[in-house]
């Protein structure tokens, strides 16, 4: 059998097998190109802070915080709800810290949280449709190493979500419909529907096939459009369609 | 319509057929390579935080704001102002030696641009990172057995950390892994750590992504490019897609 002959036939039955996950893999990849990632990523949902820390927001001085935490370690001075704080881990446990005070902060309450995400969240006019704390079984697209946070749901267009530490008061991530679409869209792309993990045996067979598939349809390339035989027949195609015309027109 | 259909699918495949064996073949190499070595991590260990800090000579956070404070006011008056609002005051170690880290302009991640200033804890004197400082960093994170041949300054885009936007100094080794290491030129941070497995695989990355800066910045997979050889390609799938439904409805398909 000719060359064409065959790479006809084993283009059409790879096709057959693979041909479904070609169209997965043009949509998932058009879509995670199409949408920039930052905004994939939720960055523009964030305000940037626009307050500054002075010395006078500081009454509560480290000495005083080395005295009643004498273990306390990665201190840090920064402002949360525009009022400053200090924020430092003793004993694997992390703490937040009025600075003018020194009043416990942590763990947060529901009001604090939904206060610290609405004044992070870009637009001033937040309405929150659900809070929740969560202390175990994170959903998927938080990490565990950011537990327990408090889960904020915005009543808003792709329903983005923020999540806060309980403990630090930081967003430690967010969400909204288009990322979790991309992971989704991700997970299609790389045939992991569990763990997104690109190294699996279901996608090595299904590379490998569409590989042995495409290179039969760049012979078929070469044979339909660039070759000799091809060019004649392409000729006696238009010649036949000029004739139809030729015979309707006379008749 | 299906020689509509027969003629996209013969003749988009001319445009995309380079760039779909490239999709596929780096796609292939994703699947088989070894994720670790692609990190370019092969010797790369924490810096050791050993030195407990003496709280009694530490200056106060409140003290260093209040002299910024009153540096600000007299350059103020000077008329040369340099506007420095102090974002955050963190309480760090670099090379057994505490600093304060204070951040003059935040980016929401650490690889976004941001300012610092190092503050020397213990004296209140600022820190300035040089060449040699960031090869001790550097080197404290190195288990490899190369000896330092170069240390450069680097403004982003850098080819080894795309994400990366801050200047940064880069260490080079000579073992044989070419390993470099990336420290933040204003705060001291271990950026990361690259080595020829990295860049084999960034290789790779840049193939798939068509990430060549062409209409589009380099560093990222959003370039008209890709946007527009992804939708021939889908196309060219939907017609073929279409294709294999017409070839299985005239029974085309049997042995």
């Amino acid at each position: 059998m000719s060359w064409h002959r065959s790479s006809r036939r084993f283009h059409k039955w790879l096709m057959l097998f693979v041909g479904l996950q070609f169209v997965i893999w043009s949509i998932t990849g058009a879509y995670m190109v199409m949408l920039n990632i930052d905004y994939i990523h939720g960055d523009s949902l964030v305000k940037q802070q626009s307050v500054s820390l002075t010395s006078a927001d500081v009454n509560y001085e480290l000495h005083q915080l080395y005295r009643d935490y004498p273990k306390a370690e990665m201190i840090e001075l920064v402002l949360l709800l525009d009022r400053a704080v200090y924020r430092f881990s003793e004993n694997k446990q992390n703490y937040l810290l009025s600075a003018d005070t020194g009043k416990l902060l942590s763990p947060i309450s529901e009001d604090y949280a939904a206060a610290v995400a609405i004044n992070l969240y870009k637009k001033p006019e937040a309405n929150i449709s659900h809070i929740s704390l969560i202390s175990d079984n994170p959903p998927f697209e938080l990490n565990g190493r950011h537990l327990p946070a408090w889960r904020i749901d915005f009543d808003d267009f792709a329903s983005p979500s923020f999540y806060i530490n309980s403990h630090t008061g930081k967003l430690v991530t967010k969400r909204h419909t288009f990322w979790r679409l991309f992971d989704w869209m991700f997970s299609f792309h790389v045939m992991d529907y569990v763990e997104e993990d690109p190294s699996n045996k279901l996608l090595l067979i299904f590379a490998v096939l569409s590989l042995m598939a495409s290179i039969f349809g760049v012979v078929l390339t070469y044979f339909r459009v660039f070759s000799s035989q091809s060019k004649k027949k392409n000729k006696r195609r238009i010649n036949s369609s000029v004739n139809r015309r030729v015979n309707d027109a006379t008749n | 319509m299906m020689r509509l259909i027969k003629l996209l699918h013969k003749w988009l495949s001319v445009i995309v057929a380079l760039q779909l064996l490239i999709w596929l073949g780096s796609g292939l190499f994703f699947n088989l390579m070894d994720h670790s070595k692609a990190s370019g991590n092969a010797n790369r260990v924490n810096m050791s935080q050993s030195i407990d800090i003496d709280h009694a000579r530490l200056l106060a956070p409140s003290t260093i704001l209040r002299a910024l404070e009153l540096s600000q006011q007299t350059l103020t008056q000077k008329k040369t102002t340099v506007q420095r609002r102090v974002n955050s005051l963190k309480l760090i170690q670099l090379l057994n030696q505490p600093y304060y880290l204070l951040n003059h302009k935040r980016g929401l991640y650490a690889h976004f641009y941001n300012e610092h200033s190092l503050i020397d804890a213990y004296t209140g004197e600022p820190q300035i990172i040089d060449d040699v400082m960031a090869q001790a960093l550097a080197q404290a994170t190195y288990s490899g057995n190369g000896k330092v041949a170069r240390v450069i300054k680097k403004l982003a885009p850098i080819e080894d950390m795309l994400k990366e936007e801050n200047t940064v100094w880069q260490v080079n080794f000579t073992d044989e892994a070419n390993t470099s290491i990336y420290i933040d030129a204003s705060s001291g941070r271990l950026v990361g750590h690259s080595n020829e497995d990295k860049r084999f695989a960034d290789f790779f990355f840049k193939l798939h992504f068509m990430d060549y800066g062409v209409m589009g910045k380099v560093g990222s997979f959003n370039n008209g490019l890709i946007i527009f050889f992804s939708l021939i390609t889908l196309l060219l799938s939907l017609t073929g897609a279409v294709w294999v439904v017409e070839l299985l409805s005239k029974g085309r398909y049997k042995r």
